[in-house]
């Protein structure tokens, strides 16, 4: 029930607040805050019911959704199927948080209020379902109802480029669907459902008597050749899909692996074209560019979004989909996968070196810090896994602060640019102190999150038995080059004599209460989160052990 | 140990650690004078609750943890480790922080932001104190960038001076290198012994130590912190600090620390590891000893000597002498605070740091002048002052490991290290010449106007030069080996008792340096511009090198190779993507408007025409059958097809 009111409340209050006459006296916003203060009382509540010893999914919900027989080809089962576990809840958290962020960040758009707020309250109620849903097909419909109001939100309230960016970012996104697209039809004839198929054949009466051993009977049935194709029940189950043995046997992604295509067997394909779906979204260079400029033209608050939440699902995708169905992938390409989280790494960092636009180089350090993620990935161990979940909290965090910050200034001079400005420290003494607390964070000061999720991600990938050393040595860097491109902003905009481009015209008015209200609580918990990291790694040990068994066979 | 005392132990540990941090929030907003008074008084606790602690002296090191993270089949705690050596530096920190704090008082009494310095100073002393009571690297690793974090605040605590801001990113980024290092190093640690804990760790060396590469990496944190070769630059920079700082930053809470981790993970090192160390340790001595030579600035001359020092500890280490570097550590940690903060009364005096605008302040500065010569005395390592003892004791440990080295070159090592210390006389007698012989030179400000510091700066600056004295370390000036501090510290796997003539070769040494330092100040003064001196003066032009290398590419970001490389190459051919699929799209459309919505016009055409034909001979609802026919035709053709 929690998961589907978390899915469905936003849903409803954008229905509404569409509905509603489009008059300056309706308080969308108001509407919109409530609905993303009861998203995030739901979301402590799913976080303090989960338990966290327990493996596997958890409050889960099923309902049958499309029953569907295709004569030989088996039956076509497409069910609503929500639940959380250790990798997705922290995100759900996570998002629950920034989002609110993001509509207190909101507050003073004026600019079509209505239209914003319905399709800022649609792509909360997408992300969630993102999160939670584990029937594939369910996961895409919500994935690719995400792009919709990203696409309005960048390219109506965006900057002067954004139709550019916006579609930019549309494009480059539905090109990563496409590729998920046709591997999740490759699943779904290739997958069964051992449950239906058992009942549909005659084993068990009703769905609820399919224990552990009918399973297993069903399971040994179809890699027999034992089942008739007509009887067996197709699914988009992630749980189903994540077992090796609902396989069928000489199907286009069985795991026996005969089956070629492009000149390499087909599951490998498949490995790689999901990953590059997902990779578009983490982003990873160099399927990155799209990042920098939805950035640069998106107003704050989707800025902070995009950063705090849509990025996190290219790596929830890597855990749940690409490496989750594909650990044989995984493991076969942990090599070039750790490379190319190094490179992002690296490359991330000199980008953001290299800017002058404020809100540019926050988008390229999003690229360095999203590396470690696929970093701690591809490393296949304990702490790396963990280390890439945590990761993406805190860095949903510290860049949701870092863009609020942008923001600051950009709202008082409508000027990002670095060199605009110098010695901020005398007249926003709040301002640069937050400034510091949060460029310090995302350059891994311990005591704040960044710190563990470097730490752990860096360590995993030592210790991985898939990986050299010399790959996690050369990611090390990346954390020189964050204290790099983040002093040297912070010395450039806030330490000297007081100078700014705009001296006339603008007083440089200190942070507003909002603009405390927003930025404080994410500085203590970026704090908290640092100092106590079991709050999250409570969550996803667990779940994290367990999904790493896959690989301890090869 | 009985269980109270234990618990106790435990308590009085967390206590020192949590007073520091506590301080640095609870001071931020506060008035002016509860700051001075509550930073003073926090210290002052800590102080005696160390020397408490080190009185107590427990056997077995107090050891306490709490859990941090938790994963699935390994855990990490946030573990403390109180042993002799965490002892030693409780006090050397305590003591040092205490006197620069009562200085400061005075010192920075026009000083705006008082209590965020102070504040500062807490966070500086508890990150250091974490350092020293670190259970395990990781957590080591924690407070060492906590450090960072401290000496960045204070080093640009004058944020609206650009040099100061300027070096204290530098401090901060040099550091950062040496730490990428130091963590690729804590996790090598980690995966070769499963573990960081330090106890662990010193059982599991028995047998295997690290691999060389991955000691080398531990290393570089020293290198960082410490700064040595090839890391120095920041240290003098970091002299835009506040003078005090400077005393706290060289004596005891920051290139203290890449000393103190060397002494702890020193049984990880391999031979070739610590012969490297030796090596740079060397070298670092010579670079920072040159380049004091030459320089103008007072604190400059004492921030290289600081690094030709650090060098000779660092040395010490490689060549297996931990007990003597620690030795040196201590002693140094004294004179050198002494010097800084007489350093300090100086400028307060003359409002400058230009040496050549001085001269003839023993006669204005007299009790300066004393505590100066005898910090400088300790310094220098004549005989009766504390520096005599550590240098010899550091000295003697490296004739020795030269001689159990197989190829005789091994003595180069130590020779050099001898070189060093006539010329860290050299150097301090022309200061001393600079600053306090020869007639007063500033224009700008009359004699009249110098005046002796007050007693909140001169009893610190009493105090630290009479801990300069040799007799508190060993009863016997001229033997080191009888200090207490090796009986509480004892040397392993070497002795102290170097060759007969060591200690008259480097007494003469110091006396021919500082001989030839005494000239006249005017010779000083007139010092010809030559490519020697410029080396000095500019250290050895590392930083130019460094500004070659990295800073100039730096300055023309937006033409930076990889952001030409973003923009010509990855964005472009993403472009070239979407371009090529626009065209694409161009192309398919003109197909399908030109060929076949073509033939489906041209069919339905002709269908026509056919039904006009037919509708000649027929009534007219057979046109309609025909033209669907043909084009069911031709659907079926482009379909097969």
């Amino acid at each position: 029930m929690i998961l589907s009111l978390l899915i469905f409340l936003p849903l409803v209050g954008s229905l509404i607040i569409a509905l509603l006459p489009d008059n300056q006296h309706v308080p969308y916003k108001w509407i919109a805050l409530g609905v993303a203060i009861a998203e995030l009382l739901l979301s402590t509540v799913a976080y303090v019911q989960f338990n966290q010893a327990q493996i596997g999914y958890q409050l889960l919900e099923q309902t049958d959704w499309i029953t569907l027989s295709m004569g030989n080809l088996g039956i076509a089962s497409i069910d609503y199927l929500v639940g959380v576990d250790g990798i997705s809840l922290p995100l759900v958290v996570l998002s629950a948080i920034v989002l609110l962020a993001g509509v207190v960040s909101s507050w003073s758009i004026d600019d079509r209020p209505r239209a914003y707020f319905s399709l800022y309250l649609l792509l909360t109620g997408t992300i969630m379902g993102c999160f939670v849903a584990l029937d594939f097909f369910l996961f895409f419909l919500f994935f690719e109802f995400m792009l919709l109001p990203m696409y309005f939100l960048i390219g109506l309230w965006g900057g002067p480029r954004r139709e550019y960016a916006s579609i930019k970012f549309f494009l480059y996104t539905l090109f990563g669907s496409v590729l998920i697209l046709l591997v999740m039809i490759g699943l779904y004839l290739s997958v069964m459902d051992p449950v239906s198929t058992a009942v549909v054949a005659g084993l068990v009466t009703e769905p609820a008597l399919a224990d552990g051993d009918i399973i297993r009977i069903i399971q040994a049935q179809l890699a027999d050749f034992r089942l008739n194709p007509a009887q067996i029940v197709h699914t988009f189950d992630l749980r189903y899909m994540a077992d090796g043995a609902n396989y069928l046997p000489n199907s286009f992604l069985s795991l026996t692996g005969e089956t070629t295509a492009l000149g390499m067997p087909s599951r490998m394909l498949a490995f790689w074209a999901v990953f590059i779906g997902f990779a578009i979204k983490l982003p990873v260079v160099p399927f990155h560019t799209w990042l920098p400029d939805a950035h640069v033209e998106a107003p704050t608050p989707v800025s902070v979004v995009l950063a705090g939440v849509l990025l996190k699902i290219g790596g929830y995708g890597f855990l749940r989909i690409a490496w989750g169905l594909f650990p044989d992938g995984g493991a076969e390409y942990a090599r070039v996968l750790a490379g190319l989280g190094t490179l992002s790494i690296v490359y991330g960092g000199l980008n953001a070196l290299a800017q002058n636009d404020l809100k540019k180089m926050i988008a390229y350090s999003s690229v360095s810090h999203m590396g470690f993620v696929l970093l701690g990935v591809a490393s296949l161990t304990a702490e790396g896994i963990n280390g890439a979940i945590y990761q993406m909290v805190s860095h949903g965090i510290l860049s949701a602060m870092l863009f609020l910050i942008a923001g600051v200034i950009y709202d008082r001079t409508h000027d990002r640019r670095i060199d605009s400005y110098r010695g901020l420290l005398q007249p926003m003494p709040r301002y640069a102190t937050l400034t510091a607390v949060a460029f310090f964070g995302s350059l891994g000061l311990p005591g704040f999150s960044g710190f563990v999720g470097e730490l752990f991600t860096l360590m995993g990938s030592f210790q991985s038995l898939w990986l050299p050393g010399w790959i996690t040595a050369v990611a090390v860097l990346g954390i020189v080059l964050a204290a790099a491109y983040l002093l040297w902003t912070l010395q450039r905009m806030f330490f000297g004599p007081t100078w700014t481009r705009h001296d006339d015209q603008i007083v440089l008015t200190d942070l507003t209460a909002r603009e405390k209200l927003l930025l404080v609580p994410l500085g203590l918990l970026a704090l908290v989160l640092g100092l106590f990291p079991n709050l999250i790694f409570n969550l996803s040990s667990a779940t994290v052990a367990q999904w790493l068994a896959r690989f301890s066979v090869e | 140990m009985p269980t109270n005392l234990l618990v106790t132990l435990q308590f009085l540990t967390s206590l020192i650690l949590i007073l520091p941090f506590a301080g640095f929030i609870g001071l931020l907003g506060v008035g002016r004078q509860v700051a001075k008074i509550g930073a003073v008084s926090l210290t002052g606790t800590g102080l005696v609750l160390s020397i408490w602690l080190a009185m107590q002296a427990p056997t077995t090191p107090v050891s306490l943890w709490v859990n941090w993270a938790t994963l699935s089949g390994s855990a990490f705690s946030v573990s403390f480790r109180l042993d002799s050596l965490a002892m030693l530096m409780l006090v050397l920190v305590h003591v040092v922080a205490l006197l620069v704090q009562i200085y400061s008082i005075s010192y920075l009494h026009n000083e705006p932001k008082l209590s965020r310095y102070f504040a500062y100073l807490q966070l500086f002393v508890g990150a250091m104190l974490g350092i020293v009571l670190a259970g395990n690297l990781i957590v080591l690793y924690a407070f060492w960038e906590l450090v960072g974090l401290a000496s960045y605040l204070l080093i640009g605590f004058w944020s609206y001076k650009p040099e100061a801001s300027r070096a204290a990113t530098k401090a901060f980024l040099m550091n950062r290198i040496g730490d990428a290092g130091f963590l690729i190093g804590i996790l090598l640690t980690y995966r070769f012994f499963n573990t960081t804990e330090l106890s662990t760790l010193t059982i599991a060396t028995g047998t295997t130590s690290l691999p060389t590469l991955a000691g080398l990496c531990l290393f570089m944190g020293c290198v960082g912190k410490s700064a040595q070769f090839p890391l120095l630059t920041w240290l003098p920079d970091a002299m835009e600090g506040p003078t005090p700082v400077s005393a706290l930053l060289h004596a005891a809470t920051m290139v203290a620390a890449g000393i103190f981790l060397l002494a702890r993970i020193h049984p990880l090192l391999s031979p070739a590891a610590l012969l490297v160390v030796a090596i740079v340790g060397t070298i670092t001595t010579l670079w920072g000893g040159y380049s004091a030579l030459f320089q103008n600035d007072i604190k400059k001359v004492l921030a290289f000597s600081t690094v030709s020092q650090l060098g000779l500890m660092v040395a010490g280490m490689g060549t297996g002498n931990v007990s003597g570097a620690l030795f040196h550590l201590l002693t140094h940690a004294f004179f050198k605070a002494g010097l800084f903060l007489s350093a300090g009364a100086v400028i307060h005096a003359v409002h400058t740091q230009d040496m050549r605008q001085m001269g003839g302040l023993r006669k204005t500065l007299p009790v300066t002048f004393i505590i100066y010569i005898s910090c400088t005395a300790a310094l220098a390592g004549l005989p009766f002052f504390s520096g005599f003892l550590s240098k010899e004791a550091i000295l003697s440990g490296a004739f020795f490991w030269a001689g159990h080295q197989s190829s005789g070159l091994a003595y180069l090592l130590p020779c050099l290290l001898l070189l060093s210390s006539g010329l860290t006389a050299l150097y301090m007698a022309r200061q001393l010449q600079l600053v306090f012989a020869g007639n007063y030179r500033h224009n700008d400000r009359p004699v009249a106007n110098l005046h002796e510091p007050d007693a909140l700066m001169r009893i610190p600056m009493l105090l630290l030069a009479v801990l300069s004295i040799a007799f508190w370390f060993s009863f016997n000036p001229f033997s080191a080996h009888e200090s207490w501090f090796f009986q509480v510290f004892p040397v392993v796997a070497i002795n102290l008792h170097g060759p007969l003539w060591l200690a008259p070769a480097s007494i003469a040494l110091v006396v021919l340096g500082g001989w030839m330092g005494f000239r006249k100040t005017e010779a000083w003064l007139m010092t010809p511009d030559s490519f020697w001196v410029r080396l000095s003066a500019e250290y050895g032009f590392l930083d130019q090198f460094y500004s070659w290398l990295i800073i100039k590419p730096l300055q023309n970001l937006e033409n930076s190779f990889v952001y030409q490389v973003e923009q010509q190459v990855v964005d472009k051919a993403v472009r070239a993507v979407g371009i090529g699929t626009v065209i694409l799209a161009h192309i398919v459309y003109s197909i399908d408007r030109l060929v076949v919505d073509g033939i489906i016009n041209g069919g339905v055409w002709l269908a026509g025409r056919v039904g006009q034909l037919t509708r000649l001979v027929q009534n007219g609802r057979v046109q309609s059958y025909v033209s669907a026919a043909v084009v069911g035709l031709l659907l079926l053709l482009w379909w097969l097809l």
